[in-house]
């Protein structure tokens, strides 16, 4: 959305402001909290609730907002995303001997993130989605990677939508879950800390730091390497991810798409005209 | 999307972040702002490279670039921005962040809660496949570099 001048855009969006800084002050007046689960902990961050409030504040609840807030907000997602990004670069660099001594393994650590597509796509097409399963299954589908598939194929197609819902499940399920998977992964005993650490780090600040945090509370003596290997990893992968999404992980999973709807082709075969509609 | 827009909203997250920091951590406005002006000075400086840099690269980019230049051990600001920044949680930029993207995602929700089985299963999957990738990957990187 482009307004003609600043004063043009307070005037459409001066309530999305005011309210965001409500939210903000409630989920940060409510807090973090830990719940025990068994022997590993759930994590929930104070912007869990913020989305949650700003998800039933708009039109389809409370009405405080209309669909023309909507798509303003989106672009204030997308602004409001740049200084805590900042704020993670600043991590690694104060970090920067970490990472150099860590070396190669770090650089190519995005790479890990693919195995999303091969878990991902087949159950997707399974479960009937057509195109929004390219969206839903290519990344983790934080805010960069949504704003890498609408660029990729435009801002109104399925593939979008996929993306879309993703993001909002991740919104909703992805801090616990990243804590809870963390949780289980670290406690199999079969994998170093330092790994554990360094795999929390995908791409997406939220589910690191919720992996993280009960990383470091199995690992109480290797908290700080945790720590400090995950903000790097997610540093790095945050950089390197924008390249794989783009570069790898799109092709690869329209690539995969078209294989598979050939195969699935075979055995709904009755509307041969609609399948090869699907294919680009 | 002007500079100056982009300073403005800036500033309103700003103006979250530190009240997420405030209420969420104890750490008073004054003691944080250095840390959020900082922040917003070095998007700032990301957008006008994006603008102006021959080649396309989205803003986060630059932004996750150039926080990493200026704290690397090489940086000769790097004492002022490790220290001003310390005191801001890590979490607290991302709050108001999350109202936004709640706001962004409402008009959503009925399709959402309709279809939403499907795609809790599917994102389920995603995460576990990437999580799950990303340990193996890692640990496979890490012992052969001799690092564990």
């Amino acid at each position: 959305m482009t307004y003609p001048n600043l004063r043009a855009r307070i005037k459409v969006e001066w309530k999305s402001y005011l309210v965001a800084a409500l939210f903000t002050a409630i989920a940060e007046y409510i807090g973090t909290v830990k719940l025990k689960v068994g022997p590993g902990m759930i994590i929930l961050f104070p912007v869990f609730y913020a989305i949650i409030l700003g998800m039933l504040s708009g039109p389809q609840v409370m009405h405080w907002f209309d669909n023309k807030h909507v798509k303003a907000a989106s672009k204030l997602v997308i602004v409001g995303i740049c200084p805590f990004v900042v704020n993670l670069g600043i991590t690694a660099g104060a970090n920067m001997d970490m990472i150099l001594h860590a070396g190669p393994a770090l650089l190519v650590h995005g790479f890990g993130n693919l195995l999303g597509i091969f878990f991902g796509l087949p159950l997707a097409m399974l479960l009937g989605l057509r195109r929004e399963s390219i969206g839903a299954t290519s990344s983790l589908n934080r805010e960069y990677h949504l704003a890498l598939i609408n660029s990729a194929y435009g801002s109104d197609s399925d593939e979008a939508s996929g993306s879309m819902a993703i993001y909002i499940v991740g919104g909703i399920l992805g801090t616990i879950y990243f804590g809870i998977m963390a949780t289980v992964l670290g406690m199999t005993g079969w994998f170093d800390p330092k790994a554990l650490g360094m795999s929390t780090g995908v791409g997406a600040g939220i589910f690191m730091a919720s992996a993280s945090a009960s990383l470091a509370q199995l690992f109480p003596h290797d908290a700080n390497t945790i720590t400090a290997m995950a903000s790097a990893a997610n540093t790095i992968a945050g950089i390197t991810g924008i390249y794989i999404t783009m570069f790898l992980a799109i092709p690869l999973t329209d690539k995969l798409y078209t294989i598979l709807d050939k195969m699935f082709a075979g055995r709904r075969a009755k509307t041969p005209a609609a399948v090869k509609g699907r294919i680009k | 999307m002007r500079l100056r827009e982009w300073l403005f909203l800036l500033s309103v997250c700003g103006v979250g972040t530190l009240l997420a920091n405030w209420i969420g951590s104890g750490v008073s406005i004054v003691k944080s702002l250095p840390g959020v002006v900082i922040l917003i000075a070095i998007t700032l400086v990301a957008v006008v490279l994006a603008k102006i840099m021959p080649f396309k690269l989205p803003i986060i980019a630059y932004c996750s670039v150039l926080g990493l230049l200026a704290a690397a051990p090489f940086s000769p600001i790097a004492a002022v921005v490790i220290s001003s920044t310390k005191v801001i949680a890590f979490a607290a930029p991302f709050t108001v962040v999350g109202s936004f993207a709640g706001i962004a995602i409402s008009d959503k929700l009925g399709t959402f809660i309709h279809q939403g089985w499907k795609y809790i299963i599917v994102g389920v999957a995603v995460m576990t496949g990437t999580f799950v990738g990303s340990l193996l990957w890692d640990t496979l990187t890490l012992k052969l570099t001799g690092v564990i």
